[in-house]
């Protein structure tokens, strides 16, 4: 009864917004503005066909491995920088200055001189994300108690122990962070990319969808994909709780 | 995104002693150039070896469209036009963020409502919308203003709503006793209270704003640096394409610095308050 | 003046004089219906004008509870508060409170001046006017000069001193206060009690202050209410006879002193 109640006061908004759009479009004549029982008819015919589901698959299969290539070289060359003071103080603006770059602006330049294939799109993405995940795990390394250091190091810990035993999981708090700014950045990076210039993808259907003058089909991707990244935002954080349960547990927060 | 963001600035940030600073600069200073130095050699090298697709121009060339690209009245024309469509989406996403934000945080029931919607339209990525914007409002500046407050409107909203969801309660009651009417509670208590989040939020939104400005000139024939990114691409002008890449870079990282740094003289208070 | 050497069981109505505040019948608790956790129950009392009274009893037997009632923060369940014969159904101008957690009542972004000040500009008081109740108020607690200073530039015990002023300042005829010399060092405690003893008999305001130190409620009050129990009630009154003159040494070697203190830390063990 308790939760019932809960959840009717998390829900009555969106359900009235919903309900609300559903009305007033139903009989809707502006051509632009298709009425939503017909969005998501054609949703649902072109989730049932599989298209939208391959092209669901390919973008996020991009999204996925960008985003892999990013949080490798991040957190790596975060280490690394993070752990040498000079190094850090040297290349403090280069980094900051590309993570202040409009991802958005790399789009023409990656895809007009690699193609329309799917590895300018990871790279655009990988680069788009790198930074926040550099600089944050920068900021994580910087973070270790120095003390914690001293005893590895008095106690004569291997290097290679000590980057994966001591500075990762001190530093992982803000690692995740990092990643956790870098997921929309992707996300939008992964949507502009696809929607400059691509062949296939969800960024393909809604581009390919307006070009032909197919509205709901336009209205329809682009919810999908809005519901897509909302859906990966929300499980990026429930992720985020269960790998720094210990985090959150020690109140270091 | 908020713990990053959120964090006060550490001890390390402090100016150590002004004679060693000074020193300690020039090295720093030259290592930095230095630094500089190796990067463009390893883009050189990268290029003339082919290590990089071919059409990647040379570092001369780069530098040479910088030069080109800031004697051309056309590049500053478009730099003001991403520029003023930008400040203008920022101005109103803070304008309605902080309004909405301030009413919510405070009103338990509505803060309830809205968690939903609120966070739905936090992690929906707006660029999606743009193709049925677009069908909409055309190709206008209008349209790329839309874009931009939908995109940046809500890291302003969440920020203002934690902000006074955080108001303390020996302030809350301190108020009620002494019966400061809606108003001026609002404008002395809510909203500096809420202050350090809401700068937060307002510096997340002139990051988004400008992606969202340029990215929209990038996809549109909208006039901007974007455009003007995209039409060098495509006439084959990859010297002016990395040049205006730079100057956006640029653009991007002098709004970030000047906010944070009016952030920080505004929020004097927060800094010594909270130790 | 003749003193008496021994305390006297006192009344919970005034001896003399006009009743300033009154408390009749006042039921407190948390939650509705049969979810309701009582606090307090049928507690009367009558506060005359510049008097200080005391209310002390163990934490968590409803000190807090009272003073939110008092003050019109939290009606009560049952009964009713006046002053100056008006029933109050929420904060009221005659009442100013100091709590006990000073650091989280003063408003960091205002320098100290603007926190005493800030009352008088909710009333629409006009800013030379309201600097300069602001400038007398902080210099009635000894912190002239002081306005420009931000609440996190000072120590804890300046600014309890701060909070003080600022309820000076709104000129009210109720002072409320919950434990305020809780959060202080001892001697910084002492210099703040010896300031609101001054306080009362140099402006004539009516204190009551609710503390679990029952030293400090025997020191600075004319009469003490222990309340105990669960809910609490009234266990006992004491009038301490002291006058408004007190000595940090010599009332607390006052044998009248140790009797009240003797008397109410053995009610108190008994419940
Ligand atoms: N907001 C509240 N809701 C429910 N119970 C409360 C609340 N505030 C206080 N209490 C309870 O009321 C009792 C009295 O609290 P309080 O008035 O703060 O005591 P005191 O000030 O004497 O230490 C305590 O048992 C406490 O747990
Ligand atoms: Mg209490």
């Amino acid at each position: 009864m308790k939760t019932l109640i809960r959840a009717g006061w998390t829900l009555w908004l969106p359900v009235l917004l919903v309900t609300i759009w559903w009305f007033a479009s139903a009989n809707s004549t502006n051509i632009y503005v298709p009425s939503l029982s017909r969005i998501v008819e054609v949703l649902w015919r072109d989730i049932s066909s599989g298209l939208l589901i391959d092209a669901a698959r390919v973008s996020l299969t991009n999204l996925a491995v960008g985003l892999l290539i990013a949080a490798a070289v991040g957190i790596l060359l975060g280490l690394l920088i993070g752990e040498t003071r000079r190094l850090r103080l040297i290349l403090d603006p280069y980094i900051h200055f590309f993570r202040s770059v409009p991802q958005s602006a790399l789009v023409p330049l990656i895809i007009g001189a690699m193609g329309i294939g799917a590895a300018p799109k990871i790279y655009t993405v990988a680069f788009a994300c790198v930074w926040p995940i550099l600089l944050n795990t920068i900021d994580g390394v910087r973070g270790v108690e120095p003390t914690i250091r001293s005893v590895s190091r008095v106690f004569g810990v291997p290097k290679l122990l000590y980057f994966r035993r001591v500075v990762l999981p001190g530093a992982m708090p803000q690692v995740v962070a990092g990643l956790r700014v870098a997921l929309p950045i992707g996300i939008v990076v992964m949507v502009v990319s696809e929607l400059f210039a691509s062949n296939q993808g969800l960024g393909f259907y809604i581009l390919n969808s307006s070009a032909t003058f197919q509205i709901p089909e336009t209205w329809g991707g682009a919810l999908m994909v809005g519901v897509i990244g909302y859906i990966i935002v929300i499980m990026f954080s429930l992720f985020e709780r269960r790998v720094l349960s210990w985090y959150f547990r020690s109140g270091a927060l | 995104m908020t713990t990053t963001h959120t964090r006060a600035p550490s001890a390390e940030t402090k100016a150590p002693r002004r004679s060693a600073l000074l020193q300690r600069d020039w090295s720093l200073l030259a290592q930095r150039l230095g630094a500089l130095g190796i990067i463009l050699a390893l883009w050189q090298a990268a290029v003339l070896t082919g290590l990089l697709p071919s059409i990647t121009p040379t570092v001369p060339e780069v530098t040479l469209g910088l030069w080109t690209a800031v004697t051309s009245t056309s590049f500053w024309t478009a730099l003001g036009q991403t520029l003023s469509a930008a400040t203008a989406g920022w101005i109103i996403s803070c304008v309605l963020g902080v309004f909405l934000g301030l009413l919510i945080g405070p009103l338990r029931w509505l803060d309830r409502s809205t968690s939903v919607t609120v966070e739905f339209g936090r992690a929906f990525p707006t660029i999606a919308l743009m193709p049925v914007i677009l069908l909409l409002l055309g190709a206008t500046t209008s349209m790329q203003i839309t874009m931009v407050v939908l995109s940046a409107l809500w890291p302003v909203l969440v920020q203002s709503i934690l902000g006074a969801r955080r108001l303390d309660p020996g302030i809350a009651d301190t108020v009620r006793i002494y019966r400061i009417p809606r108003l001026l509670w609002f404008r002395r208590v809510l909203l500096p209270s809420a202050l350090p989040f809401v700068t937060t939020g307002v510096r997340i939104a002139a990051s988004i704003s400008i992606l969202a400005a340029v990215g929209i000139e990038v996809l549109t024939q909208v006039p901007g640096i974007g455009r003007m990114i995209t039409l060098a691409q495509e006439a084959q002008r990859w010297d002016l394409a990395f040049a205006y890449l730079f100057f956006a870079g640029l653009f991007g990282w002098t709004v970030t610095a000047l906010l944070a740094r009016a952030e920080s003289s505004l929020l004097a208070w927060n800094r010594q308050a909270s130790g | 003046m003749t003193a008496p050497q021994s305390i006297h069981t006192g009344s919970l109505d005034v001896l003399g004089g006009e009743v300033l505040l009154d408390v009749s019948h006042v039921s407190m608790g948390y939650g509705d219906g049969e979810h309701e956790k009582r606090i307090l129950e049928d507690l009367n009392l009558k506060v005359g004008h510049s008097e200080f009274v005391s209310i002390v009893g163990p934490s968590g037997v409803g000190k807090t509870t009272l003073l939110r009632g008092l003050s019109g923060l939290l009606p009560p369940k049952r009964g009713t508060v006046s002053v100056a014969g008006q029933t109050i159904t929420g904060p009221h101008p005659d009442i100013a409170a100091v709590f006990q957690d000073y650091s989280r009542s003063l408003m960091p972004w205002m320098t100290t001046r603007e926190n005493v000040a800030f009352p008088l500009q909710g009333q629409g008081v006009g800013r030379r006017e309201r600097n300069r109740r602001a400038e007398e108020s902080l210099e009635e607690v000894g912190l002239s000069g002081q306005g420009d200073k931000y609440p996190w530039e000072m120590s804890g015990g300046m600014q309890q001193r701060v909070a003080i002023a600022r309820a000076l300042a709104y000129h009210a005829k109720v002072l409320l206060m919950d434990e305020p010399f809780a959060s202080v060092d001892a001697q910084t405690r002492f210099d703040l009690e010896d300031l609101v003893v001054n306080l009362r008999e140099a402006l004539g305001v009516t204190i009551v202050l609710v503390t679990h130190d029952v030293d400090e409620a025997i020191y600075l009050a004319d009469r003490v209410i222990v309340i105990a129990e669960k809910p609490a009630t009234v266990v006992d009154v004491i009038e301490t006879g002291f006058g408004t003159v007190r000595d940090q040494v010599d009332t607390k070697a006052d044998p009248r002193f140790q009797d009240a203190r003797g008397r109410i830390l053995t009610r108190l063990r008994k419940a």
